[in-house]
């Protein structure tokens, strides 16, 4: 067994739980009390040797009923940059509780959003049908629909996942998820490449696949909200994107065998439909994609073969209102930059701020595409986008074998 | 008279030929040497990159995220290692060569005055390549970032950036080869000062109004209710 990467105050707590049936970890920092009352409302959950692990100190611990099944662990965190983005420490608390899930025997370990919304019974009820009925290993949320939400999502992490892995699942990178004890243990010993507290983001659904896990999805009508004020979207690309381009190269010999996808077994109802209201601008969005046309040709050239480069030439004369980016192409873009990200045709940096331009293109081009459509419709043109991912998937093995060799 | 000057001719093609004739054996030893040397240098380049490619060193340097390809990614590691061996041995050729021809030429004082120019020139090609490197890295990093915060004028601030390295660097590399002396110097300061008062003047003469009006509106501003984000990317 490796040796765990858990801090050694953190490491002495898991060591005297006892026999744990479920651990819930809380990846993020929370309010105590918050955290306190919304545990005493699961009181009336019908299970045993819970422990709810948290990030800080343990004063809330007393608080709670002796014959409670719940016992609140406080955990500790390893020491992390603090110019770290939110996803990256909510993903080092994940690989703690993993840690811990491991460490403690758990038989189920489930992380959740430190703004404690799917703290409830009724969740907690539905994560662990999945993984104790229904034989799941990996059990990931799929929040409701909105058009124009989780458009980096929408637009590359989920379809790029589901191209590469086989596996169609709607938030690879996710706030929320429960996972098996095997899969606990092989989430906390994924990264071994990474130094504790790095930033590194944990891809469940990733890992699940190189390991062959099954994989479920779970209807949640929640919504979470993430800090990306102030944040460069540049920034942002370079975190998400970049992590996912990184994974791409360690699991290079895995994906490039997988050849079509296939469906997610999900369960749970269907959530409400969110009101979108009024379609957006999409007038900024394409002034900043010709800002980019007129001054970034040199950096794209780097990237992009020709035929894409003339492309983007043609949609930057198009009238704005009939802007469009062809599935196609943003597809091939995407695998272009993520075979510049491996052979690091210039500084990554340098890379993913000249990907926001394009992206910011395709954000145009989506919008207005699904301006007029319902938050169904919008999904379906997204299952279109999908499919281009996976449909394109020759051209970016072909592109990552022989780099040199086939430029089209 | 004209067989005093056809004499005078004669003699100065003879000290010519003599010189040239002593120099020659020098010469000879010079370009012998440099052969050697490039094959030496051949050899240990085609040596260099063997060992490199068996030991992986590509895929150990790319590992990290800092590596020397972030500076100049165009290159390889084992690429620049192997050039940089190349060019030690030609280097170290050239002044073994230098050596040989004052020992087989008579001539001194030279193989003296190339070992104390040397280390500036070494240290002036350094600099050059830093220079051109960062000047390229940060112009690109620039332009980027400018794009990205919707500036019109991105390439024109890039370009400035670039030419400012690049004239810093040129200064340099002359100051430590020791070539134009003071003028340098000056002309450096002249070209530098000359920018900074330009922008000055542009700012405090040309915009005034506009940096007076944007500074009053930034004072007299309501305070705004913060519109909801349509657009949400994460």
């Amino acid at each position: 067994m490796p040796k765990s990467d858990l801090e050694e105050e953190t490491l002495s707590e898991t060591q005297h739980t006892g026999p744990v049936d479920l651990l819930i970890g809380i990846a993020g920092a929370v309010n105590a009390g918050e955290l306190q009352q919304q545990v005493q409302q699961l009181q009336g959950y019908q299970g045993s040797h819970v422990v709810v692990a948290y990030p800080g100190a343990s004063e809330v611990e007393a608080a709670l009923p002796a014959e409670s099944a719940f016992r609140l662990m406080p955990y500790s965190l390893p020491a992390a940059d603090r110019s770290l983005l939110p996803w990256a420490i909510a993903s080092t608390a994940q690989r703690t509780i993993c840690a811990m899930a491991v460490e403690m025997g758990a038989k189920v370990c489930l992380s959740l959003h430190s703004d404690l919304a799917t703290l409830d019974t009724r969740h907690l009820e539905l994560f662990l049908q999945a993984i104790a009925e229904k034989g799941c290993d990996l059990v990931l949320p799929v929040y409701p629909s909105r058009k124009f939400e989780g458009l980096l999502n929408h637009s590359i992490l989920a379809p790029l996942t589901r191209a590469l892995y086989g596996q169609r699942v709607r938030f690879p990178l996710t706030p929320d998820f429960g996972c098996s004890a095997q899969m606990a243990a092989r989430l906390s010993d994924s990264s071994p490449h990474h130094a504790a507290g790095d930033g590194a983001l944990l891809w469940p659904s990733i890992q699940a696949a190189l390991s062959n896990y099954q994989v479920c999805q779970l209807r949640l009508d929640i919504q979470h909200a993430t800090q990306t004020e102030g944040l460069e979207l540049s920034t942002i690309l370079s975190s998400l994107v970049g992590s996912a381009f990184s994974e791409m190269e360690t699991s290079a010999a895995y994906w490039q065998r997988i050849r079509a996808s296939h469906p997610t077994a999900t369960f749970g109802d269907m959530g409400q439909q969110w009101n979108d209201g009024e379609p957006v601008d999409t007038k900024p969005l394409i002034d900043s994609f010709l800002l980019g046309s007129r001054n970034l040709q040199e950096v794209w050239s780097l990237v992009l073969p020709p035929v894409t480069l003339l492309e983007l030439k043609k949609m930057s004369r198009v009238d704005p209102a009939s802007f469009r980016m062809p599935d196609e192409v943003w597809v091939r873009i995407v695998y272009d930059f993520a075979l510049a990200y491996r052979l690091r045709t210039m500084n990554r940096g340098h890379l993913m701020g000249a990907l926001a331009p394009l992206y910011l293109g395709w954000v145009a081009s989506y919008a207005g595409e699904v301006a007029g459509l319902s938050p169904m419709g919008a999904e379906q043109r997204l299952e279109q986008l999908a499919k281009a991912y996976e449909e394109n998937k020759p051209y970016l093995v072909s592109r990552w074998r022989w780099p040199d060799r086939f430029n089209p | 008279m004209w067989q005093q000057i056809e004499e005078s001719l004669r003699d100065s093609m003879g000290r010519v030929f003599t010189k040239i004739a002593t120099l020659l054996p020098g010469i000879l030893a010079f370009v012998l040497v440099l052969l050697i040397f490039l094959v030496i240098a051949w050899l240990a380049a085609m040596l260099a990159r063997m060992v490199l490619n068996a030991v992986k060193f590509d895929e150990r340097t790319n590992a990290g995220s800092n590596t020397l390809t972030e500076w100049a990614p165009r290159q390889t590691p084992t690429i620049l290692v192997t050039r940089i061996v190349f060019w030690s041995f030609v280097v170290i050729g050239v002044l073994v060569g230098v050596s040989t021809f004052e020992a087989a030429s008579a001539e001194s004082g030279i193989s003296a005055y190339v070992f104390s120019y040397l280390p500036r020139v070494i240290g002036a090609v350094v600099l050059l390549f830093l220079g051109t490197v960062i000047g390229r890295f940060l112009s690109r990093s620039v332009l980027i970032s400018a794009v990205n915060l919707n500036l019109q004028y991105a390439r024109l601030l890039a370009t400035g950036v670039r030419w400012l390295v690049f004239v810093l660097t040129a200064a340099m590399v002359l100051d430590h080869l020791a070539i134009g002396g003071e003028i340098v110097d000056l002309a450096f300061g002249i070209l530098f000062g000359g920018i900074v008062l330009a922008l000055a003047l542009a700012v405090g003469l040309g915009s005034r109004d506009l940096v007076s009006r944007s500074l009053e509106k930034e004072a007299n501003r309501p305070i705004e209710i913060p519109v909801e984000e349509k657009l949400h990317h994460f």
